[in-house]
């Protein structure tokens, strides 16, 4: 899944350098977080709304196999199987078993984050069944096989010029000059593997506990084709995307598409019950089926609910960790990151970017795997104030932080003899506020003797390197801010 | 079990297998565990949330729904008509499909459509019709071939937002399903009386008259706008994989 040889810094570099990407991601976060400022406008009762789903998922969240089993349990009712995966490898036995029990060869997929994070299309293709990703930024990626750059736009990063050469190598067709006409490419193509294919793979939004209701929210009607079209719709959904009741979905149907596209409301939203009812015309074509081939069940709707963990109760026995599984995937903290605006999403190395990322990757991962990207933040906050959930993602950050240095992870590292001892002052000044306030003289002074024009640059303290490579320390001016506190009082 | 045992048992097999229930044991255990608990606890209900909605419902009139909706509908790329009469309906229906040059539509098996005798009442315009309800001798292979052949589908809403200029579907009918997605244009006709407000109000109709009953509606769909995409350069496409227009028809008493 780590699809880098580099580390996150030698990602980031290489991320920087890339002209194309700089554009695009300039262009996709200003754009975004406009949309979104604009549609959060229009809702007066907004901090009223986020803190509502917030209470919602705090409750949820704590109460979550009450929740759980009810889910299941209505699922049952209305006709559909469950099966509670434990791993991601578990997911991948669990649809090729079904595929194979089935006869199915092709099975189309909806933009789905829970299947990404286990990379269900290599177990299925390793399988000999043949996963194909329907939703146009996705069908791009798997045309390309890269990984996803957004959570709502996966294929961000590439011009329309790049993916029509993508296009015309890929599926042998002209090379297209309007983004309509790739559109039109990808509508005839996938319509035809919607109308061929045995099962839909899909994740899911929420899922209603009191009424076993799966609800799936997008905007080019790629879910509807794979939820409705073949006969076979397996979901699978993270064990934290439960809500209680149906009512609880007003609040969040309300926060997602102005958080993720800034839209009032998306294309399409489903709602589905367990499997389709058969109408009249189809069970006369069963029955017919059944005294010809004696395989009646062939012809039948079926629905399978995959309940994933894969690692989501390692983070919900961590107190304090527990409310990154309040999140939503809306995509919103990424677009108001600054860290995230230059590197995109593909430098963070897994398949959840942005803060959100930087928290749930190495509780996912495993902190030695992906424990330098807590660190891949400058804390501003604007992440906490953009998420409709209101996660205190600089505050888990932060925890993380001390985490992976607690776990003897081999990052956050003083670089060097200078630096280490730098640290181990500060550590030692910061608890006695007399030789604080001395060493802050010191260092003031000695900044001042090495600074030229005003500013310190890393010729002048070669230990500094790092940290003027890229900006100029400015010469610290007058007292410290305590000295110059005391004087204003 | 091995596979070939497991395959040859088709219908059972991923119901209530041995295996799949330690899965749902283990899943449930480390979620109990995680929470510091052995056994799952039945919690009170979360209290309830007054959805106040600032621009408010109560004291909005008809027109002011109608006005609204049709706003908003046209600011996502919907054609909205009215139709005081079944006459405009279907004037409006065969207009629509003459400048697409359709020939054929599909009808779901909504009952409005009977009352209207809308088949008849489009043929009398030149347009050839067909129910989905009944997928006919083909079965299901057969009907879709035909959505996908024939031009546009009209089907019946049940709710509309006026807030978001959305109209919502629920339906059991399969063939209901596939008319709204499959052909090219979609027409959804709706009743004034359907025009809600938000969509915290068709949260709770629609849990109460079909979600919450004993048997329940299978699926529901809201709609809002043509199939659109910005995937590429967030440039907004219309019509990727659903239809490339949506016409709603707002028929009056």
């Amino acid at each position: 899944m780590n699809h880098a040889e580099q580390d996150l810094a030698g990602r980031s570099h290489a991320a920087l350098e890339d002209a194309v990407l700089q554009t695009a991601l300039k262009s996709a976060t200003d754009t975004f977080i406009s949309r979104r400022r604009e549609a959060v406008a229009g809702v007066p009762e907004w901090q009223a709304l986020r803190a509502r789903a917030r209470r919602v998922k705090e409750h949820t969240i704590n109460n979550l196999d009450y929740y759980l089993e009810q889910l299941a349990e209505k699922v049952r009712e209305h006709g559909g199987h469950v099966y509670w995966a434990t791993t991601g490898e578990d997911v991948g036995h669990y649809c090729i078993e079904l595929a194979r029990a089935r006869g199915v060869t092709s099975v189309v997929k909806s933009k789905s984050m829970a299947t990404e994070e286990i990379e269900l299309n290599h177990a299925l293709e390793a399988a000999g069944v043949r996963p194909i990703e329907t939703d146009l930024g996705e069908y791009i990626i798997q045309l390309a096989r890269e990984k996803p750059s957004h959570i709502i736009v996966p294929a961000i990063h590439k011009t329309r010029e790049q993916i029509a050469e993508l296009f015309a190598e890929k599926l042998k067709c002209g090379l297209a000059r309007e983004v309509a006409e790739i559109t039109a490419v990808a509508r005839e193509r996938l319509r035809g593997e919607f109308l061929s294919a045995g099962m839909g793979i899909t994740g899911a939004n929420f899922a209603v506990a009191e009424t076993g209701t799966i609800v799936l929210v997008e905007n080019e009607g790629n879910i509807r084709l794979s939820t409705q079209v073949p006969r076979i719709h397996v979901a699978v959904v993270g064990i934290e995307k439960v809500v209680p009741r149906f009512e609880d979905l007003s609040v969040f149907l309300r926060l997602l598409p102005r958080s993720g596209t800034g839209q009032k409301q998306t294309a399409y939203v489903s709602f589905l019950n367990g499997p389709r009812r058969r109408t009249r015309g189809v069970e006369a074509d069963v029955a017919s089926r059944s005294s010809e081939q004696g395989q009646a069940s062939e012809s039948e709707f079926e629905f399978h609910l995959v309940l994933m963990d894969n690692g989501r109760t390692r983070i919900l026995a961590d107190e304090r960790m527990r409310e990154s599984l309040y999140c939503i995937r809306c995509g919103a903290c990424l677009n108001v990151c600054p860290v995230y605006q230059k590197i995109g999403g593909q430098a963070y190395g897994w398949i959840y970017p942005g803060p959100i990322g930087a928290v749930v990757s190495p509780l996912l991962q495993g902190l030695k795997q992906a424990g330098e990207l807590p660190f891949a933040s400058s804390l501003c906050g604007a992440c906490r104030d953009a998420c409709p959930v209101d996660i205190n993602l600089p505050d888990l950050l932060l925890a993380l932080r001390a985490k992976v240095k607690e776990a003897g992870a081999d990052v956050g590292v003083a670089r060097n003899f200078a630096e280490r001892t730098a640290m181990r002052g500060y550590a030692a000044a910061v608890k006695r506020p007399k030789l604080f306030a001395a060493a802050g003289r010191l260092v003031r002074g000695l900044a001042r003797l090495v600074s030229k024009d005003g500013k310190v640059r890393s010729a002048g303290v070669p230990a500094l390197g790092e940290w003027t490579k890229y900006r100029d320390l400015p010469a610290p001016r007058g007292g410290s801010f305590r000295e110059r506190w005391k004087k204003k009082r | 079990m091995s596979d070939a045992s497991r395959a040859s048992d088709k219908g059972r097999v991923f119901a209530d297998d041995e295996r799949v229930l330690a899965d749902e044991g283990r899943v449930l255990d480390a979620v109990r565990r995680a929470l510091g608990r052995s056994e799952t606890a039945r919690p009170d209900p979360l209290e309830p949330f007054d959805e106040t909605n600032a621009e408010g419902e109560a004291e909005t009139s008809r027109e002011e729904l109608i006005a609204r909706f049709t706003f908003e509908a046209g600011a996502v790329g919907s054609h909205v008509h009215r139709a005081d009469s079944v006459g405009e309906l279907t004037d409006t229906v065969a207009r629509v499909c003459a400048d697409a040059d359709v020939k054929e539509v599909a009808l779901s098996g909504a009952e409005l459509f009977a009352e209207l005798n809308l088949s008849a009442r489009l043929a009398a315009h030149g347009l050839s019709s067909f129910a989905a309800s009944d997928f006919g001798p083909g079965g299901r292979e057969g009907l879709i071939a035909r959505l996908e052949g024939c031009g546009a589908g009209v089907t019946a809403a049940d709710y509309a937002i006026a807030e978001t200029g959305t109209v919502a579907l629920g339906s059991d009918e399969e063939g209901a399903l596939l008319v709204s997605l499959l052909p090219a244009i979609h027409f959804a006709v709706l009743r004034p009386s359907q025009i809600a407000w938000s969509l915290g109000a068709v949260i709770e109709r629609l849990k109460a008259e079909r979600m919450a009953r004993a048997e329940p509606c299978r699926s529901a769909t809201f709609i809002t706008g043509p199939s659109r995409t910005s995937d590429v350069e967030l440039v907004l496409s219309i019509g990727v994989h659903g239809p490339k227009e949506l016409h709603l028809i707002i028929l009056g008493e």
